[in-house]
């Protein structure tokens, strides 16, 4: 077997070899086993590639993809996202009740995020609003204790009225509050490595934004039902 | 964006039955409805491209994002291609977009030097299919993306040399070199 050969396989078998290289190499081929062995070998591999079947991921990931759309906009569009709010979620009157109770809980968390840490929407970014030194990036997992005890808080009521509320509806919030704790969690693992990346900084308040706005987003469709 | 207005149609549409014809041009009003079931119905031929490319890191995330950048720049879809291969082009920028915040990924594109000391594990199951996915996560980062966009989504080298920013020569070598690992994976 040659390795300049085999090394001009792939590119005969993609047709992209010069006319007089394609003649050498097939030249080779009728009188070379194993190159001819190698060039079957890598048609396979070819034809296996170009025969494989799209997969669908393990878990639905639309549950991590609808928060964002509100908050995503769209260019071009000034009015997005028009028919979430009345399909997503649907109460009966018992778990309107129990949903209230909810509300409650979680209008409680932001009257305290609004005393504690000014306007709920105000987070601060996760890196400086002014451009810093490139080593003074600080994560915000470590700069903002204020938004991770209201989101204690938040997690902490709805785990106690979690039995109250429609199996379907806490179905659809964990979702959603998983895939974003674990979009959060392995931001944070990144940034450990490597605290200074502005595009693991911004993933990572966008992450912590969209908690806050699924929270707060539920605490509303909950209100706009009732 | 640059990239999506690569010229070659790689990725086949999925059946029409599954995708609304209006689906594209109401979700592109803001419909969410709509673009759920645009979502349902290119999640797997989405989600594939990603797991392929990243070797599964983090696809479930980054497949997310590639879905709400479609809901971003859906309203720039001209139709100048099909939907599908619209969508598989921006799917990939934002993969590529990933990989360009690792640049040890980026060394190992030009390296190269020991993809051969990485050998897959030969065939374990009787699916053979499952076995060629599992054995397209161990080739090295460079040869498996590249591998991924010419023989599986169809990319030619001059798109590939545009997309991962090298030269089409190094996209032919890295090609060859992944080829030739899975063919020992096949024996």
């Amino acid at each position: 077997m040659s390795d300049t050969c085999t090394d001009r396989l792939s590119d005969y078998l993609d047709d992209e070899l010069p006319v007089a290289e394609r003649a050498e190499v097939e030249a080779h081929l009728a009188t070379c086993r194993d190159c001819s062995t190698a060039l079957d070998e890598l048609r396979a591999v070819v034809a296996l590639a170009g025969s494989l079947q799209p997969r669908p991921p393990a878990t639905d990931l639309w549950p991590g993809i609808e928060p964002r759309l509100s908050t995503s906009g769209q260019e071009g569009n000034l009015t997005p996202f028009r028919e979430r709010a009345s399909r997503r979620f649907s109460f009966t009157v018992p778990q309107i009740a129990a949903a209230g109770i909810a509300l409650m809980v979680m209008s409680g968390g932001g009257v305290w995020l609004l005393q504690n840490g000014g306007r709920a929407t105000s987070m601060p970014p996760v890196a400086a609003t002014t451009v810093p030194e490139r080593n003074a990036v600080v994560p915000a997992a470590l700069a903002d204790p204020r938004y991770d005890e209201a989101i204690a808080d938040l997690e902490e009521a709805l785990t106690a009225g979690r039995g109250d509320l429609d199996p379907a509806t806490v179905k659809v919030l964990e979702s959603n509050l998983a895939a974003i704790d674990k979009a959060i969690a392995e931001s944070r693992a990144a940034l450990e490595a490597d605290p200074a990346n502005v595009y693991l900084n911004s993933h990572l308040a966008d992450a912590r934004q969209r908690k806050l706005a699924l929270l707060r987003r539920a605490a509303s469709l909950v209100g706009g039902k009732t | 964006m640059e990239a999506l207005a690569l010229q070659s149609p790689v990725v086949p549409v999925p059946a029409a039955s599954a995708i609304p014809l209006d689906a594209v041009a109401r979700a592109a009003k803001g419909d969410a409805r709509a673009f759920e079931e645009l979502y349902r119905a290119h999640l797997p031929r989405v989600h594939s491209l990603v797991r392929r490319m990243t070797a599964g890191r983090d696809a479930d995330e980054l497949t997310q994002d590639v879905f709400v950048r479609l809901w971003q720049k859906i309203g720039s879809f001209r139709g100048d291609s099909s939907f599908s291969t619209w969508l598989h082009r921006l799917a990939v920028n934002v993969v590529i977009e990933r990989f360009r915040t690792d640049q040890v990924r980026r060394k190992r594109l030009h390296d190269g030097e020991n993809i051969f000391e990485m050998l897959p594990a030969p065939a374990q199951t009787r699916d053979l299919g499952m076995d060629f996915e599992a054995a397209l996560e161990k080739l090295p980062d460079g040869a498996r993306e590249i591998f991924v966009l010419h023989d599986v989504e169809g990319y030619k080298h001059h798109e590939i040399a545009t997309l991962l920013e090298i030269s089409a020569g190094t996209s032919k070598a890295q090609l060859h070199r992944a080829r030739m690992m899975l063919r020992k994976h096949l024996k």
